[in-house]
């Protein structure tokens, strides 16, 4: 039982960056499907920088994952331009840019892993071994029986997750860039009436979204795969993106959300392994958080009110 | 100091394909209510637009206070004590009347004393202050999806006045208000001119200026015609001067002559996506020959009666019979074959595909009928045969005639289009919904000269309008709606507009 | 005063627009893979070539015993085949608004029905095997594309996300089948399909050497003139463009718009699936599990760079097949990782997706050298 909790939480967290960095870009009017390939990216700029660092820093240093995360978050943030530049600049479709970023993102990663790894190692493996992060458990709240498996064998990134995605909150929902960016969502016309720049917010909300969701990416690769390859592509941007719509572009709903995906997953894997099943049926609980979300969506979809300006390019000359 | 606070010299303003301000000279005195009279895209509103900063001039120059400007942006405008009330009002539907007052200059607070915060609550007491002071009231904690469009005037008046703006441009403010908020309106503008701020008044409503205005000048085509003293010109000088041609001020319409009842509407009841009535148990009928026209505030539920007659959204209650036939359970296109032809409020949005020609608009009613196709074959000779035909009987101006893609034609010319397309279909039932809104006089005559001769036809026309003028000039027939009531139907003749308008803000009998 | 960038401009501003931005965008993309390639220190010429040769577009310098330039010309119409069928699935989604992101996950799915409903039956004739592998594609991709559809439609559910949920499923859920049921112990894919199931014929000596008839290129060069038809001739090509372009008029017109969605939907999973038995019981003859086809994704590169257009889509498919089909040779000779290809691919879906903003652009220069002209006109007057 403890396990649930504690496998949930090491998948919602990053799960749960990623969609908060959806919902910036979202509220601010633009369109985004792209966190699949944010996430990637980002990570694969993560793990590179780690790889380049270890023989450095030495292969057991924590630190490096530290980096990795800047890192991942810079790659994620200057990835992301490229869709502010479609979708803003280019005017494109903001769906098709989404996917347009996702596809070349899984493209790039691939080639530039091979080719990354000729280069270092000489052998062209399409993997790049990340170290292994410790863990720690928060002493006291870990012992609280059920409940204190959240506390226990928590990965460092949990704590910064949780911290920034307070401070995204509270920038979001406090202060007057916050104000200013879910204005831009709903009608620009009034930011660009109130002096506001529409443009820049809006690059900045993407900005913020490919920076978040690369630290989500390589969260994911440290915590599910240690290592980063092609496989990092699981769709978990696209599950960030069913969270934010269930938890209404809202960040306190969408948190709750991504906690239930969480422990869903963990807890049928959990539940796999009490069965006693072999390991072939593990496949089949794999499917669970696609699943779930097909029926959530199924369940939550009608009754959703996405910003009312996201999809469409702000043309200052047209009134 | 100069005699005027802006000045406008020699200015020009090209639009790709058009010149929307040619060489346009105005000055304007401190404390006046200045007033721009012109028809629609004669260049008021882009003239006003670089004074708020939002477009920059090809040629001329702007002087304020006698000082030379350069305004790249809104902000820079906002900085010299411009403010403006637009005609699309710009305000963020889901935050409160005073987050949208202060968005930008919003009073800040610190938590902890480090982290910066918007204080909301300084804010709602300021709002709440300026507004007893100015008499605009309103609340500051309401939503703006949730007040009506006269209080979102006030907010976006509040908006100016919490910004300082000491020259206040209003872009067609009386579009879409009752005569009663009209009045009301006039009287906040005179007394902010007390105050000694300077109003510039868009509008091309003689009236108005007559009653409020101390100058005018008129626009056309881009150019300024005269710059006149209010009190010494007639109405019908300046609807002359506007228009560029005699005009005559009253439509000639005959007695009306009413045939058997095509519609009927029984206790209709229409709820919105919250289970809120938007439509509550409303009761008409149409007869042929005859011009049935709802009045009202926008946003009461009329768009929503066209839609539930059109079949585009279902009733929750009531029926709806068309010469006796029930079609309450029917899909759309079987309503349309019924005889029931509809031009929309949205043109752009819902009337026409944008992206297809106009060929193809041309028949977007008849397309899967012969002759245009057969065993599910498209005839595209009959397509052009039909296009040509509408073009030229409704006088759709455009560059490719038939293969123009309907995106780059006038506003004026889609909305021709659309008219043509369903009077062609001969239905018993048409139904208007705002049909000139946005149009020049020579395209609404066009429009209001078919309208009028579809009445004469035997068609029965519901005609749903903002506009009041509109109504009172075409109308045999009015109903008032007010919160998704019908509060009077009454023949036309014995309503006065102010009677409409008390109607229309909810007043039962008067 | 005809400049450069007035000339171009008129060319993507003209009636032929759609053409020259393919065109621009496959020039920008070799530009970019080359000076990718120069950066690596490979001569991008020598790779380009190479890709042409590995297709059997261009002689190589030696071949194997009974193989030669037409067999590999074979090799790369039997990959071409599907590649167009997947392109074609994405546009008739696209035309009507809808973006079937779900093309991997429809055509693995049919491909996996049709291996083990047919593929794995010894007793049937080839007569009747490749029909029905054919007959289960279009059943098993179009009810597959129609689930889509409907979720759109009655639940709001947006296409790109319920779709790859879809993936996934499929993914996993076929694999959990292969790996528990079908599985060859040796290669750890999928068992290979019957001779008489597969819809490429194998071995057939054409002048003197081995090469492979794929009767899916037929089926795709039929369909795409039979889409292109449907949406330039017929009335329910006409609603599905009309719902594509303008939900609310085709609403307001009185188009049965959630049968349209469902409608286009489940067509475009028909040529999924005719994609899928292509590729699996055509091309591959074997499914690895639990991997969703690059080719999924590389025809929406195909159909953005054909402009949507079924015939145009024929010329894309053709191009990004030679990126993907040559990859391997090019590998071998130019020493280049062979993923460079879907990085190929990536850059020119990106140079195609920026179309729209080619053309905008070219007309804005277009209308401001005429305003220019008008006013320099103007002045010596």
């Amino acid at each position: 039982m403890t396990k649930v909790f504690t496998d949930g939480l090491s998948f919602a967290l990053p799960l749960l960056i990623m969609a908060v960095g959806a919902i910036y870009s979202e509220k601010s009017g633009v369109t985004n499907l792209a966190i699949e390939g944010f996430q990637g990216f980002g990570a694969f700029i993560g793990a590179l920088i780690a790889v380049l660092l270890m023989p450095v820093m030495g292969n057991g240093s924590q630190a490096v994952i530290y980096i990795a995360m800047a890192g991942a978050a810079l790659g994620g943030g200057v990835y992301a331009c490229l869709h502010a530049l479609l979708c803003i600049n280019f005017k494109a479709n903001q769906v098709i840019s989404g996917v347009v970023i996702n596809i070349l993102s899984v493209a790039l990663t691939a080639f530039f892993t091979s080719s990354a790894n000729t280069a270092i190692s000489g052998t062209s493996s399409n993997k790049l071994i990340l170290g292994v992060s410790t863990r720690f458990s928060v002493p006291g709240l870990s012992d609280i029986p059920y409940a204190g498996g959240l506390f226990k064998n928590m990965y460092p990134f949990e704590i910064i997750i949780i911290a920034l995605v307070l401070f995204f909150s509270y920038l979001m929902y406090k202060t007057r860039f916050g104000m200013m960016l879910r204005a831009c969502g709903e009608n620009p016309q009034a930011v660009d009436a109130a002096g506001g720049d529409v443009e820049k917010t809006r690059w900045i909300a993407v900005i913020i979204s490919g920076a978040l969701s690369g630290i989500g990416g390589i969260c994911f690769a440290y915590s599910l795969l240690a290592n980063f390859s092609p496989s990092i592509y699981l769709g978990y941007g696209y599950l960030a993106i069913a969270a934010m719509i269930f938890g209404n572009w809202n960040i306190g709903t969408t948190a709750i959300v991504c906690l239930i995906f969480g422990f869903a997953k963990s807890g049928g894997y959990q539940l796999c392994i009490a069965m006693g099943l072999p390991s072939n049926y593990s496949d089949l609980f794999l499917m669970l958080p696609y699943v779930l979300t097909m029926l959530l969506l199924i369940f939550f979809s009608k009754k959703n009110h996405p910003p009312k300006a996201a999809g469409e390019a702000w043309d200052k000359g047209k009134r | 100091m100069s005699e005027y606070i802006v000045e406008m010299r020699r200015i020009t303003k090209r639009f790709p394909g058009i010149v929307a301000n040619d060489d346009v000279s105005i000055g304007i005195r401190r404390g006046e209510v200045y007033a721009l009279l012109g028809e629609n895209g004669a260049g008021k509103s882009t003239l006003m637009s670089m004074l708020f900063g939002m477009y920059e001039p090809d040629a001329g120059e702007i002087l304020i206070d006698g000082e030379k400007v350069v305004f790249h942006s809104s902000n820079d405008a906002a900085a010299r004590n411009i403010g403006m009330v637009h005609q699309h009002f710009k305000l963020v539907d889901n935050y409160t009347i005073a987050e949208n007052i202060v968005l930008g200059i919003e009073p800040m607070t610190r938590k902890f004393g480090i982290f910066p915060c918007v204080d909301i609550k300084k804010a709602n007491e300021e709002i709440a202050e300026l507004s007893k002071r100015y008499g605009l009231e309103v609340n500051p904690l309401d939503r703006i999806e949730d007040v009506p469009v006269s209080v979102r005037q006030r907010v976006e008046i509040l908006k100016m006045l919490y910004r300082k703006a000491e020259i206040m441009i209003f872009d067609e403010p009386t579009a879409v208000l009752t005569p009663q908020e009209i009045d009301f309106l006039l009287g906040i503008i005179d007394g902010l001119r007390r105050d000694g701020k300077t109003i510039i008044l868009i509008t091309h409503k003689m009236e108005e200026i007559k009653r409020i205005a101390d100058r005018c000048a008129i626009l056309r085509h881009g150019r300024l015609i005269d710059v006149r003293n209010v009190a010494d010109t007639s109405i019908q000088e300046m609807a002359n001067m506007m228009v560029g041609r005699q005009v005559n001020m009253s439509q000639a319409k005959d007695e009306p002559v009413f045939r058997d009842e095509v519609l009927k509407v029984e206790h209709m009841t229409v709820k919105n996506e919250h289970h809120f009535d938007v439509v509550s148990d409303v009761s008409f009928s149409v007869r042929g020959g005859e011009i049935f026209a709802i009045a009202g505030v926008s946003g009461n539920g009329q768009t929503e009666i066209a839609d539930a007659i059109a079949g585009l959204i279902k009733i929750a209650e009531g029926r709806i019979v068309l010469s006796g036939r029930e079609i309450t359970a029917l899909p759309v296109r079987e309503r349309a074959e019924a005889g029931i032809s509809y031009i929309p409020e949205d043109r752009q949005g819902t009337g026409v595909v944008m992206d297809f020609t106009l060929r193809d608009n041309l028949a977007l009613r008849e397309y899967y009928k012969e002759p245009f196709s057969g065993k599910g074959i498209l005839h595209f000779e009959a397509f052009e045969k039909y296009a040509d035909e509408l073009i030229s009987k409704y006088d759709i101006r455009s560059a490719e005639e038939s293969k123009t893609i309907m995106r780059s034609m006038s506003g004026g010319n889609q909305q021709k289009a659309i008219v043509g397309r369903e009077i062609e279909e001969h239905a018993k039932l048409i139904i208007f919904v705002q049909p000139t809104r946005g149009l020049d006089i020579g395209a609404i005559e066009n429009i209001h000269r078919h309208i009028l001769a579809e009445r004469e036809r035997g068609a029965a026309i519901l005609l749903i309008s903002l506009e009041l003028d509109e109504i009172m000039a075409l109308a045999d027939t009015i109903g008032v709606i007010y919160s998704g009531q019908l509060l009077k139907i009454a023949p036309a003749s014995s309503l006065t507009s102010h009677d409409v308008g008390r109607y229309m803000m909810g007043v039962k009998e008067a | 005063m005809k400049t450069k960038r007035h000339i171009l401009s008129s060319r993507l501003d003209g009636k032929y627009a759609s053409v020259w931005v393919s065109v621009l965008a496959v020039v920008l993309t070799l530009i970019t893979s080359g000076i990718i390639l120069l950066l690596m220190g490979k001569n991008p010429l020598t790779a380009f070539y190479s890709f042409l040769q590995g297709c059997g577009l261009a002689p190589k310098a030696n071949y194997g015993g009974g193989s030669g330039m037409l067999s590999d010309l074979s090799d790369f119409l039997n990959y071409l085949a599907p590649m167009l069928l997947a392109s074609l699935a994405f546009i008739v989604g696209f035309k009507a608004g809808l973006f079937n992101i779900g093309i991997a996950g429809q055509m693995l799915l049919s491909g996996f029905a049709a291996t083990v409903i047919v593929g794995y039956n010894r007793s049937l004739p080839a007569g009747l095997a490749k029909p029905l592998v054919a007959v289960i594609g279009i059943a098993v991709g179009g009810a597959a594309g129609a689930l889509v559809g409907f979720l759109k439609y009655r639940f709001n559910i947006h296409e790109v996300v319920s779709t790859i949920m879809i993936n996934y499923i499929i993914s996993y859920l076929t694999g959990f089948f292969i790996n528990n049921h079908f599985v060859d112990m040796l290669t750890r894919t999928s068992r290979i399909c019957s001779p008489e199931s597969r819809l490429t014929l194998t071995g057939v000596q054409i002048a003197g050497v081995n090469c492979k008839v794929p009767f899916g290129i037929v089926i795709a060069l039929i369909m795409a003139f039979a889409v292109q038809f449907i949406f330039e001739r017929t009335s329910f090509g006409f609603e599905l463009k009309a719902v594509g372009r303008n939900i609310k008029c085709a609403k307001y017109i009185g188009i049965g718009v959630g049968k349209s969605l469902v409608l286009s939907m489940t067509f475009s999973g028909v040529l999924a699936g005719l994609a899928g038995v292509t590729y699996y019981l055509g091309y591959t003859n074997t499914i690895i599990p639990k991997t969703l086809v690059g080719m999924g994704y590389d025809s929406i590169s195909v159909a953005l760079l054909g402009n949507a257009s079924p015939v145009g889509s024929i010329f894309a498919a053709f191009i990004v097949s030679i990126f993907q089909q040559g990859a391997n040779y090019m590998s071998s000779i130019a020493g280049v990782a062979k993923e460079i290809a879907s990085l190929i691919t990536g850059i020119l879906l990106l140079y195609a997706s920026c179309g729209t903003y080619m053309k905008m652009k070219a007309h804005s220069v277009i209308l401001r050298d005429a305003s220019r002209e008008e006013q320099r006109k103007e002045e010596e007057t």
